[in-house]
């Protein structure tokens, strides 16, 4: 308590009384003319002031500012990625368009030609369009847009693959899940409260697209387990899962792969046919 | 007179100029403004009772000002500069109090 005592009594600097007693008059005495020190000690007082209040009214609204300005800017660089992808894929087609009539002039480049179509299908980097199933899964309704509790109404990264996994195995040829074409090498994965699909994050409600025969699909889809239990997760839940058979599905292409490491084993026959 | 003119020279330049404090200096300004804040009390609580000194003023200025900011500085280092900034400003700000209670004595005789 001595310690806040001394504080309230004391609170006048003791370098004044000092200064007084060493000027020799008491309290109450002439007041000293103010010098320039003062008026230099004032200055600079109220310049910090001014300062920081300055400081504090610029910088209030500067750090939603700078939110918005960082959210403007997300948004023109997924748009600018956007239009690069869109880019990508017109000079693809173009590049593929050439190679086919390059090698059209001879029977082999013909076979060539119709090889690389097939592989590009099978390998996801090209876009294909044909009849297919497209199988819809949504988030529960009512779900908070808080993220945290309850993940079990919720469509989760394990379902999405559960349901592509299905279809791959119920004979579909090529799979997109929301334009986002599955190859080889597709990850469907958690990242907080988004999913992430080849990098990219998709948003529910999630359509999961595959091309190949709808009937076949279909049938083989709906006596598969996981089928079973999006349905039974339905209805202890609320998901959203439901799936129709289309005539025509347009699956993009999925960005070309680099191999870095992988390199193709010669193969003998085609040695032989050069020589 | 003089003080006058130095206070509105000060608030016209630091309008005018709006200086650019470094980011690195930013989280010491509170507390140099409460220091100033401190000084200046003191100062007009001094000047009220007769026994102003401007040397004092100026000295206690500048020293409460980089004393207060070394402190804070110190503990942003050490990791506690919260706690210790909310003591700097309890106990400039009992001073602040208790000089201002001073001035008003001293003004109204109440």
């Amino acid at each position: 308590m001595s310690l806040l005592v001394d504080l309230s009594s004391s609170s006048l600097d003791p370098g004044y009384a000092e200064a007084a007693a060493r000027r020799g008059d008491g309290p109450g005495g002439a007041r000293p003319r103010p010098g320039p020190a003062l008026a230099l000690g004032v200055l600079a007082a109220t310049l910090l002031i001014v300062i920081a209040a300055v400081q504090a009214h610029v910088r209030a609204p500067a750090a939603g500012r700078t939110r918005a300005d960082l959210a403007a800017s997300v948004t023109r660089q997924a748009h600018a990625v956007d239009a690069l992808a869109h880019e990508v894929a017109g000079l693809r087609a173009a590049v593929g368009r050439l190679r086919d009539t390059e090698l059209a002039g001879t029977a082999t480049g013909a076979q060539l030609s119709a090889r690389i179509r097939a592989e590009e299908i099978a390998s996801g980097t090209a876009a294909v369009t044909g009849p297919g199933v497209e199988v819809t899964l949504g988030d529960a309704p009512g779900n908070g847009a808080t993220g945290g509790g309850s993940t079990r109404n919720r469509v989760l990264d394990r379902d999405l693959q559960a349901v592509v996994n299905a279809l791959w195995a119920a004979g579909a040829e090529a799979v997109a899940v929301d334009g986002q074409r599955l190859t080889a090498s597709s990850a469907i994965r958690q990242a907080g409260d988004a999913i992430l699909i080849n990098f990219t994050p998709v948003s529910g409600p999630y359509r999961v697209q595959a091309v190949g025969d709808p009937v076949a699909i279909e049938t083989a889809f709906a006596a598969s387990a996981t089928a079973g239990l999006m349905r039974s997760y339905s209805q202890l839940y609320g998901l959203r899962f439901d799936y129709s058979r289309e005539t025509e599905l347009r699956l993009p292409a999925a960005a070309e792969e680099t191999l870095r490491y992988a390199h193709p084993v010669p193969s003998p026959t085609a040695r032989g046919g050069h020589r | 007179m003089i003080v006058l003119l130095a206070v509105v020279a000060g608030v016209v330049s630091g309008l005018v100029l709006q200086p650019n404090v470094p980011l690195d200096l930013q989280p010491y300004l509170p507390i140099a403004v409460v220091a100033a804040l401190d000084a200046l009390f003191g100062g007009v609580r001094a000047w009220l009772e007769g026994i102003f000194d401007d040397k004092v003023f100026v000295v206690s200025f500048v020293g409460n000002v980089l004393v207060a900011s070394l402190i804070v500085y110190l503990g942003d280092k050490l990791g506690v500069g919260g706690e210790l900034s909310t003591g700097i400003v309890v106990v400039l700000g009992i001073r602040i109090f208790s000089n201002a209670a001073a001035i008003r004595r001293h003004l109204f005789r109440a």
